[in-house]
């Protein structure tokens, strides 16, 4: 199943089974979403609950906001990440803040989903990886989906969760295929250990666990090792119960992200993680990450700016082998 | 003039197009700009209009096929019987092609490690740990040479093992695949642990050594389970080698594959094989010959045997001797046997049964020549011939041995 499949599956579960969940965005309505995720839905439900808003984001949060607080479940889109800039004073002043400062009696069951990350040749301004930027609000959560298994049911999660959840999708992966089961147990605030391994622990998300995934081998051959891969999920709350447990047993780790390293979330992750877990610790941890540039235009440039399976692992084989691996 | 269409990149993203519909058919006149085929990208389906003038002389996708960017998806020519060159039937497997464009190419040359000058001391928190646990000075040690800087746990498990096991004592338990760290624990922490010690420790706690089979055994087990498979029935007999001429310069060996070739020949059925939905009889007698190469089992053919004299079996047995000495059978030197012998007479041993290889109707294992008589036990494979068949064959076999003529004409 494609990953936006998943995606479009899991809200017109939700939309059959609760009629207070409506979708709202860009394009989603008519022309079934820029991305197709919300494809089908307009015909389905109708113009009332698939809405088809004006390009103005913060107007589509704050619309949102007052559905939830009005006793709707809304399922805002946002084009993309970057365009969410402009929403940025409903989701960090007044999304992030409604169910604190009412002490709890408003509740704020609302979703905004965003897709971000480097594509090909979308440029600096359509390319950013911006979770820091929502990850550091309190009061928010902020989950990932990195394949259809995390997409479909992250979602509906989501979706029924009582607290507003920003949810971010990485455009790449809208129109690759993944394994797909409904039945499968998956729970949005933890950790998955995709592959388990005990030399050394990568933890990644969203595309990175992908390019991770199709060099871990290669790793493990040239270091001789055999490596844990995890795919973090969600970025706020970190489920760091299930990444230290990883590190003690590893003693080694590295984060895969594609965001800017300066300020990118993987410092987030590294120093929870190193907090708790510095005494295991049998070598210095490594955060690849993008450069601290805009995203260059420039298909060249822009494959420097982020991490790609190949480096991914030339720098882990550089790292084990100048730190005793 | 013929000019391809490819499926053209309509989204930033799209990697794959999928034909939803031809606006046009074969041998259609197309118009410049005139929509020709209905396109399903990523984001949405679109006409894409032809951008040459011409005739639509061939399609290579169809409806509901999914093409890569970038694949010829038709042609359009001048002229309606234009033929198409053949470079472009060459691009029909675009698919194909994209695979191997996405092979990940990982960097071929080593790479290059930066080495760090650090002072003693410097180890990794859980080199501490574990040095501070067993009561060693990683500074000390650093110094002297025997630990690395950076030290790291593996390092300091090294040393400890090495400080706690003598250097053979440890090759030993990497032979057994032991853990040195599990196995240091049951012993006193006073002196160093000696390779009597391990071997002990092996033989107190009935540890075995794991060997690995070789690929050659690994294929033989397998043709032992396939063979167990295979229903079978025994016969047992006696050979009587009286009338074969002591002094031909022949072995015994030579003539019994010669003769049993000879028979084999005459009767069909042991040139039979089956897989249960038809019998396959094969035109001439080969019989396979068990031979132990350095404790591995071949089995080499000597084929054709009813058209060989004495002389080219007697040849032939001593090139399988030989490519056993060099343990070089080709595949074609053991295959194509319908039958098989198996000798251990030279063994002292009696009589024996042996088991029939896949793809041979049966086996005959041959024990030791006492008095001119040897005894034979031959095993068939029930699924090709009845009990009373196998009799008649081995009758036949006992016969031939003891006709003079025969057995003279062989001589030549």
């Amino acid at each position: 199943m494609l990953y936006r499949e998943a995606l479009n599956l899991a809200l017109d579960e939700m939309m059959e089974k609760d009629e207070t969940v409506v979708v709202l965005g860009e394009d989603v309505g008519f022309y079934g979403g820029n991305y197709r995720v919300t494809e089908g839905l307009y015909a389905k439900y109708g113009e009332r609950r698939v809405i088809d808003t004006p390009i103005a984001e913060n107007s589509i949060v704050g619309t949102a906001i007052g559905m939830a607080l009005g006793g709707l479940r809304p399922v805002a889109e946002i084009m993309t990440a970057n365009f969410a800039m402009l929403a940025m004073d409903q989701i960090v002043n007044s999304m992030s803040k409604l169910r604190y400062m009412s002490g709890g009696k408003l509740l704020l069951p609302m979703v905004v989903r965003m897709p971000q990350g480097v594509v090909k040749q979308l440029a600096s301004q359509h390319s950013q990886s911006l979770e820091s930027m929502f990850a550091c609000v309190p009061g928010i959560r902020v989950f990932t989906a990195s394949d259809c298994i995390t997409a479909y049911h992250g979602l509906k999660t989501a979706i029924m969760l009582d607290d507003p959840v920003i949810f971010l999708e990485h455009t790449l992966l809208y129109f690759e295929k993944f394994e797909f089961s409904k039945d499968s147990f998956y729970n949005p605030f933890k950790a998955r250990v995709l592959k388990e391994g005990k030399d050394l622990t990568i933890f990644s998300y969203l595309k990175m666990v992908h390019d991770v995934m199709k060099v871990v081998t290669q790793i493990e051959n040239t270091l001789n090792i055999s490596v844990e891969v995890i795919d973090v999920g969600p970025l706020n709350p970190l489920d760091l119960e299930t990444l230290t447990n990883s590190v003690k047993k590893t003693k080694r780790f590295v984060i895969v992200e594609e965001n800017p390293k300066h300020g990118g979330f993987g410092a987030n992750i590294l120093s929870a993680v190193l907090e708790e877990t510095f005494y295991n610790l049998d070598a210095p941890p490594l955060r690849i990450a993008g450069e601290d540039t805009p995203i260059p235009y420039n298909r060249k440039l822009e494959l420097l700016a982020i991490p790609t399976p190949e480096k991914i692992y030339s720098k882990i084989v550089k790292w084990g082998k100048e730190n005793g691996l | 003039m013929a000019y391809e269409i490819v499926m053209p990149q309509l989204t930033d993203t799209m990697e794959v197009g999928k034909i939803v519909r031809w606006l046009k058919k074969e041998g259609d006149y197309v118009e410049v700009n005139e929509p020709i085929v209905e396109i399903e990208s990523d984001k949405a389906i679109m006409e894409v209009p032809s951008l040459r003038a011409g005739y639509l002389t061939k399609i290579l996708a169809e409806e509901g096929e999914e093409i890569p960017v970038g694949s010829v998806i038709a042609v359009i020519s001048e002229s309606k019987e234009e033929k198409l060159d053949e470079k472009l039937e060459e691009k029909q497997k675009p698919q194909e092609k994209e695979e191997t464009q996405k092979e990940l190419v990982l960097p071929q040359e080593e790479i290059k490690v930066e080495v760090k000058q650090l002072p003693p001391a410097t180890a990794s928190p859980a080199a501490k740990v574990l040095a501070k646990e067993n009561g060693i000075d990683i500074k000390t040690l650093q110094e002297e040479g025997k630990l690395p800087i950076p030290a790291h746990e593996k390092d300091v498990k090294s040393y400890l093992i090495n400080e706690k096991f003598q250097e053979d004592a440890i090759n030993f338990l990497k032979d057994y695949q032991l853990n040195p760290e599990d196995v240091a624990k049951t012993f006193s922490e006073k002196e160093k642990i000696t390779i009597e010690d391990v071997k002990n420790f092996v033989t107190i706690n009935n540890i075995p050594l794991k060997k690995s089979i070789t690929s050659i055994r690994k294929s033989l087990i397998k043709n032992l389970k396939t063979s167990l498979e295979i229903p079978v029935f025994h016969i047992f007999t006696e050979l009587d080698f009286s009338n074969i001429p002591k002094e031909s310069g022949f072995t015994i060996t030579t003539w019994f594959i010669k003769i049993l070739g000879d028979c084999i020949y005459q009767y069909e059925k042991l040139r039979t094989r089956t897989d249960e939905e038809f019998y396959y009889v094969y035109p001439t007698a080969n019989i396979s010959v068990a031979v132990d190469v350095s404790g591995e089992l071949f089995a080499p053919v000597i084929k054709s045997i009813e058209k060989k004299s004495l002389t080219e079996i007697s040849q032939e047995l001593e090139n399988i001797k030989q490519k056993a000495k060099e343990g070089r059978f080709s595949r074609e030197d053991l295959e194509g046997a319908t039958f098989s012998v198996s000798n251990l007479g030279m063994y002292n041993v009696t009589m024996f049964d042996a088991i029939i290889p896949p793809n041979c109707a049966g086996i005959v294992a041959v024990g030791k020549i006492v008095n001119n008589v040897a005894k034979l036990t031959f095993s068939f494979d029930h699924r090709i011939l009845n009990g009373r068949e196998g009799a008649e064959f081995i009758n036949l076999l006992q016969s031939k041995f003891k006709d003079d003529d025969y057995i003279k004409s062989l001589m030549g």
